[in-house]
């Protein structure tokens, strides 16, 4: 493995924050060493430096890729934390449907929700199972929901659907499983009418949000710790305004809003918080 | 932790070979003389390692145990038996979820380093599952106390902003004015 030296930890933790807003401090030397020196030797590189200077020089950006793909946790699991979820099936959701429901019949009720950091797709199928499981016909609905990620192989794939026994054993029932779920090949891949339900992009939530449009319900679990308290002020300020004058905001549950974006209330219901605009 | 295994094979002498070898070495050992029986034991009980023939007598074979195991439970390993002949089918049975495969005639120094492999990766499993159940306690009662401060907080914000308010308005006294902060304050 190669070591990192001083002056290259400066530089390299710089250089991941001004690319996807990771935010490491010094004490992540080691994490750094053994997440970034196999891309290291890949590319040719006999140290850090020399691998920075590649990855600012490369056009198309592979390095770039590679290093946030190594860097952003993927850890991520079906329904982790059961709070959101039920919060979401029998608080967020009714109240929602109540709302938005058209006078006419013919009008189909919107419900737009997005998963800020999809990360490989589990938060936000748990939500579309959600939405199937509470709604059951889904036709007299327009139901947009969008997974946003960092890192491109996560968002590749997690638009596959694709899950390895690990991935999917735990937090997820076994009659949902088999509900929503075919085994190919030794893997669990998500089933059509789930998939259909959702849409994937790559996005760096330090940048600012172009052509998302608006959302009733906003996920944003989990991302913020790694960024600085500035930049997470700068982002829930820019979730503030993606967000329906009534929308909903769900933070991680060890996550606080206090002291970074005042334009949100938390409300308690049961066991879980969620955040609604003042 | 010792492992238990459920060993399948038609053959008697082969049966009473691995029952007397692998409870030697220390394993819990269930023998089945066929794979109906195999699957009746597994529905009894669990089984951390499944050791089978893949052909043997009756409706249930190898390739199919292997699946009722797997059904049962994804984290079962088997390793499937095979003559040298039939090579193909035990890569099938790989593909379908089997761990590995031993040619018979089956060399045991290389089965008991294939369990010992087994035994290691479970290991790192349950290393993994007991570091992650310890997350969500800490997690969970974690979540908690942050609920309670952000929601407090949020209290105490409120009012704030309702004591600037009163401060603020200009068609009160002084005095009024601290009166009213007062009572907000005491509230």
């Amino acid at each position: 493995m190669i070591k990192i030296t001083p002056e290259e930890l400066k530089t390299i933790t710089k250089y991941i924050h001004d690319i996807c807003g990771i935010h490491l401090d010094a004490s992540k030397k080691y994490l750094l060493e053994t997440r970034l020196s196999a891309i290291a030797e890949e590319n040719g590189c006999g140290n850090y430096q020399e691998l920075y200077l590649k990855a600012k020089r490369d056009a198309r950006k592979t390095i770039e890729k590679q290093i946030i793909d190594a860097i952003s946790t993927n850890e991520t699991l079906f329904f982790r934390d059961t709070g959101p979820f039920e919060l979401l099936q029998h608080k967020i959701l009714p109240e929602l449907i109540d709302a938005r429901t058209p006078r006419s019949a013919l009008m189909k009720t919107p419900i737009r929700i997005w998963s800020a950091a999809s990360s490989t797709g589990q938060e936000i199928y748990s939500i579309s199972i959600v939405l199937k499981e509470l709604l059951g016909d889904t036709s007299k609905y327009s139901i947009k929901l969008l997974g946003t990620d960092i890192s491109e192989s996560a968002v590749t794939q997690a638009s596959t659907g694709k899950y390895n026994k690990f991935e999917i054993e735990r937090g997820l029932a076994r009659d949902k499983l088999t509900k929503y779920f075919t085994m190919t090949g030794g893997f669990w891949k998500i089933k059509d009418e789930i998939r259909a339900m959702v849409n994937f992009r790559k996005l760096n939530l330090m940048l600012p949000f172009s052509g998302l449009g608006k959302f009733d319900i906003v996920f944003c679990r989990n991302v913020a710790i790694y960024f600085t308290l500035e930049d997470r002020k700068k982002l829930f300020n820019k979730i503030a305004d993606t967000l329906e004058p009534d929308g909903y905001l769900i933070i991680g549950s060890t996550e606080s809003l206090t002291g970074i974006c005042p334009r949100f209330v938390p409300k308690r219901h049961l066991r879980s918080i969620f955040y609604q605009l003042k | 932790m010792t492992m238990s295994i459920l060993v399948a094979d038609d053959d008697p002498v082969i049966r009473r070979l691995f029952e007397k070898r692998l409870q030697d070495a220390g394993y819990t050992v269930k023998v089945a003389v066929d794979g109906i029986e195999a699957a009746g034991y597994l529905d009894r009980s669990h089984f951390d390692v499944i050791i089978t023939d893949l052909v043997m007598p009756g409706d249930i074979g190898g390739i199919e145990l292997l699946q009722i195991a797997k059904e049962r439970d994804v984290l079962t390993e088997v390793i499937v038996i095979t003559a040298h002949s039939s090579i193909d089918t035990a890569v099938a049975a790989m593909k379908k979820g089997a761990s590995d495969y031993l040619e018979k005639p089956v060399n045991f120094d290389e089965l008991f380093f294939r369990l010992d492999k087994i035994a290691q990766l479970r290991s790192l499993v349950r290393n993994a599952d007991d570091l992650r159940n310890a997350m969500d306690v800490t997690e969970s009662s974690a979540a908690q106390t942050i609920q309670d401060l952000e929601i407090a907080a949020a209290g105490f914000q409120l009012k704030l902003d309702r004591i600037d308010d009163i401060l603020r308005k200009s068609s009160l006294s002084d005095y009024e004015r601290i009166d009213k902060a007062l009572q907000v304050i005491n509230e």
